[in-house]
């Protein structure tokens, strides 16, 4: 939840409520972004390998915490903290960093670091706890819960329960937006748009035009269909597998700079991704986008919705989702259930 | 006791062996050996008995978890992940209505808050159930997780009611009971006079009460998982649509099942309050739902038998990482190292052995109805 929430929770009562709205739909598209990116993964992960994965939160701690790390060795602000041990060993490179829209150069090197970490991770739980298991979709999914809680115990277990930061320093809002909109963004929030933006974009062309992209969307479609047809579905699995952990990593990162970097930030975020997957249809990537979109707006546009306090959220978006399961358990974009 | 009757005595017992498989006798000395060592260890000071009776106490709290969720896991196929918000019905009808510590300050006596406590739980199962029954199996897992989530966030939130994170204390269970325990015990104060200070009275009560609710919700599932309420279950379990098309009502069965298990849980609940004496929305976290998750699998999903030996478990993964803490073992965390033992033993459990510990087995059958002279199979243990 972004700091703006206890700015507006300090103003009168209904004074103004409305007016906050450019505001907060900016800030709720910034959480949408970190959605979306975790539900693109869930999604494929559920249309594929057939079962709700309930460690896809815990995979975006991974990828925050592997940031972290990455951040650490390529930047100068940081302190590493070596895994597994108490001590504290400072590999700081004296260079200053190199600063891009008021954030260290570090910090997206880690990003990339998470990404590639987040996916070695999952294809590497995939082989050794899902793939041989071989069994039904409510195995996979009590089994996921394991692995959800070994996640979060590993990261716990290395660097500690507290509550940490990219060390990023205080930004200001970007005037531009300032004076045209009177909105207050902040460089990082435009960071993590743009990024997100760009991921996005990037997975729509890999879908549409490349030939991976075909055999995933027939896989997606009809795994059986697909496999009959010649395509080698095992390497489309695996690819799932990786662009899933990547984008979700990419969340979890976003999600450390929009917030704070803790153990428990992705299991906590996980309902309001699913709510998502669920709003936008299991199994549809572009589901998962507008459903990301719309729980990410939901879940920050609580403060407009009348008696309902901010702290009720995460409340609102899982009250949405029991919501869409009744009316529209298909979802958005989804065909069947 | 006439020597007849001790005969007809150890024959029975002799014929239960008999009628255990081979897991279940290893585990059955198992159990008998753990407790052996549990009776030296307190009679050797190694544990307090002030130690022993409470944890012990808790124990039977977390069967009864385990066995209302194996209702609706084990019976009839519910994947509930909202386990600790039942509990904590349970337990916060204890807090507000009979604690004069809560907000609300209301002292309507433990009697008004165990029936509210069962009440609650139905009333808000029923809620949760009518959207989510109709669900598919992995739609009702994340719903349910969900509503549990807005249930707690409502308990940590609605400070004016509830006291937030901040908790409620609890005053103990019947003080007019302990009194008669120690009335009743105290003679023994001698036998135990190295822990004659700390003599557990009030462990001592919890035990007795709650191992007393523990053997009639046993005796009392046995006897519905028996009943063609528990074979149709069963069926729906396996199979809705056959279940159906024999002209069941699978929604309702499944309902059924799903408030029952729940009411369990609520009962659990009020036990645990009376038992730790304090409540705060921590205790509504996921994490205590997997645990009892654990319990159900490793036990034997539908076992009742496998619930028991799940409630044994959890508490050896609660306690256990502290003893091995305080031995100065544990080179991380004991919080990180508990949840990682519970993430472990999910992933190995499903991966190796998911049928359980103790697999269910012929508890569908009426003793008299089985062949008595068949070769040994079928036991009267569920």
């Amino acid at each position: 939840m972004s700091a703006f929430h206890e700015h507006a929770l300090l103003q009168p009562a209904q004074v103004g409520v409305l007016d906050q709205l450019p505001q907060l739909l900016a800030n709720g598209l910034v959480f949408s972004c970190i959605i979306i990116l975790g539900a693109i993964g869930l999604s494929l992960i559920y249309s594929i390998a057939d079962f709700a994965n309930f460690a896809h939160g815990d995979t975006m701690t991974v990828g925050a915490f592997g940031a972290f790390v990455g951040a650490a060795v390529f930047g100068s602000g940081f302190t590493i903290v070596v895994p597994f041990t108490a001590a504290v060993v400072d590999l700081r490179v004296p260079a200053p960093d190199i600063v891009l829209f008021e954030l260290p150069l570090s910090l997206y090197l880690g990003l990339l670091v998470g990404m590639a970490i987040a996916a070695c991770v999952v294809v590497v739980t995939e082989r050794l706890v899902y793939k041989p298991l071989n069994a039904g979709s409510i195995e996979l999914l009590i089994t996921s819960i394991g692995v959800a809680l070994a996640y979060r115990a590993l990261m716990q277990m290395a660097f500690g329960a507290e509550q940490r930061t990219y060390q990023i320093s205080r930004q200001g809002r970007i005037a531009l937006f300032d004076a045209a909109l009177g909105i207050a963004v902040t460089p990082r929030d435009l960071v993590v748009v743009v990024l997100t933006g760009v991921l996005v974009v990037g997975l729509h062309a890999l879908l549409q035009y490349t030939t991976l992209g075909r055999k995933m969307r027939a896989t997606a479609d009809n795994p059986n269909l697909a496999r009959v047809s010649g395509i080698r579905t095992n390497e489309v699995i695996l690819a799932m597998w990786v662009i899933g952990g990547a984008l979700a990593a990419a969340g979890g990162v976003f999600l450390g700079i929009d917030t704070l970097v803790r153990p428990r930030m992705g299991f906590d975020i996980l309902l309001v991704v699913f709510a998502a997957v669920i709003l936008g249809g299991i199994g549809s990537v572009y589901g998962a986008m507008i459903g990301g979109l719309v729980i990410g707006m939901a879940h920050e546009l609580t403060p407009v919705i009348p008696f309902v306090p901010v702290e009720y959220a995460p409340a609102v978006a899982f009250a949405l989702m029991v919501l869409i399961l009744l009316v529209r358990p298909q979802g958005i974009r989804g065909e069947s259930v | 006791m006439s020597g007849k009757r001790l005969r007809r005595v150890r024959q029975w017992i002799g014929g239960f062996y008999d009628s255990l498989d081979a897991v279940d006798q290893r585990v059955l000395w198992g159990v008998i050996g753990f407790a052996l060592l549990l009776v030296v260890a307190t009679v050797t000071g190694v544990m307090q008995l002030g130690f022993v009776l409470p944890t012990l106490a808790l124990t039977g709290m977390w069967v009864l978890l385990a066995l209302g969720l194996n209702v609706q896991w084990g019976y009839a196929g519910l994947i509930n992940f909202s386990v600790a918000a039942f509990w904590g019905i349970g337990m916060y009808s204890v807090a507000l209505l009979a604690t004069p510590e809560s907000p609300i300050g209301l002292s309507l006596g433990p009697g008004v808050a165990f029936i509210v406590a069962i009440v609650s739980s139905a009333l808000v199962a029923v809620i949760i159930g009518i959207p989510t029954l109709r669900l598919r199996a992995d739609y009702l897992a994340i719903a349910s997780l969900g509503l549990a989530e807005i249930i707690r966030l409502l308990i940590k939130n609605q400070e004016g009611i509830t006291a937030g994170t901040q908790g409620v204390s609890i005053q103990p269970l019947l003080p007019e009971a302990v009194a008669v325990i120690e009335g009743a015990v105290g003679a023994f104060d001698s036998v135990f006079a190295w822990d004659a200070v700390a003599f557990p009275y009030r462990g001592l009560t919890d035990l007795l009460l709650v191992s007393v609710a523990v053997l009639v919700v046993y005796l009392l599932l046995r006897r519905m998982h028996r009943s063609p309420w528990g074979r149709v279950l069963r069926t729906v379990r396996a199979d809705e649509e056959l279940a159906e098309a024999l002209g069941k009502n699978a929604y309702a069965l499944k309902m059924q099942a799903f408030v029952l298990g729940s009411v369990l849980m609520g009962i659990a609940g009020f036990f645990y309050a009376y038992q730790f004496l304090y409540v705060s929305p921590s205790e509504l976290e996921p994490i205590n739902t997997f645990y009892v998750w654990v319990a159900v699998i490793l036990g034997g999903t539908g076992s009742n038998r496998g619930a028991v030996l799940g409630g044994l478990t959890i508490v050896l993964v609660r306690e256990g990482p502290r003893f091995i803490n305080d031995a100065g073992l544990l080179p991380v965390d004991p919080a990180a190292f508990r949840l990682l033992l519970v993430g472990l033993l999910i992933v190995l459990i499903v991966r190796f052995r998911s049928e359980g510990i103790l697999p269910p087995r012929a508890e569908l059958i009426w003793p008299a109805a089985r062949e008595t002279n068949s070769d040994g199979a079928g036991g009267d243990v569920s």
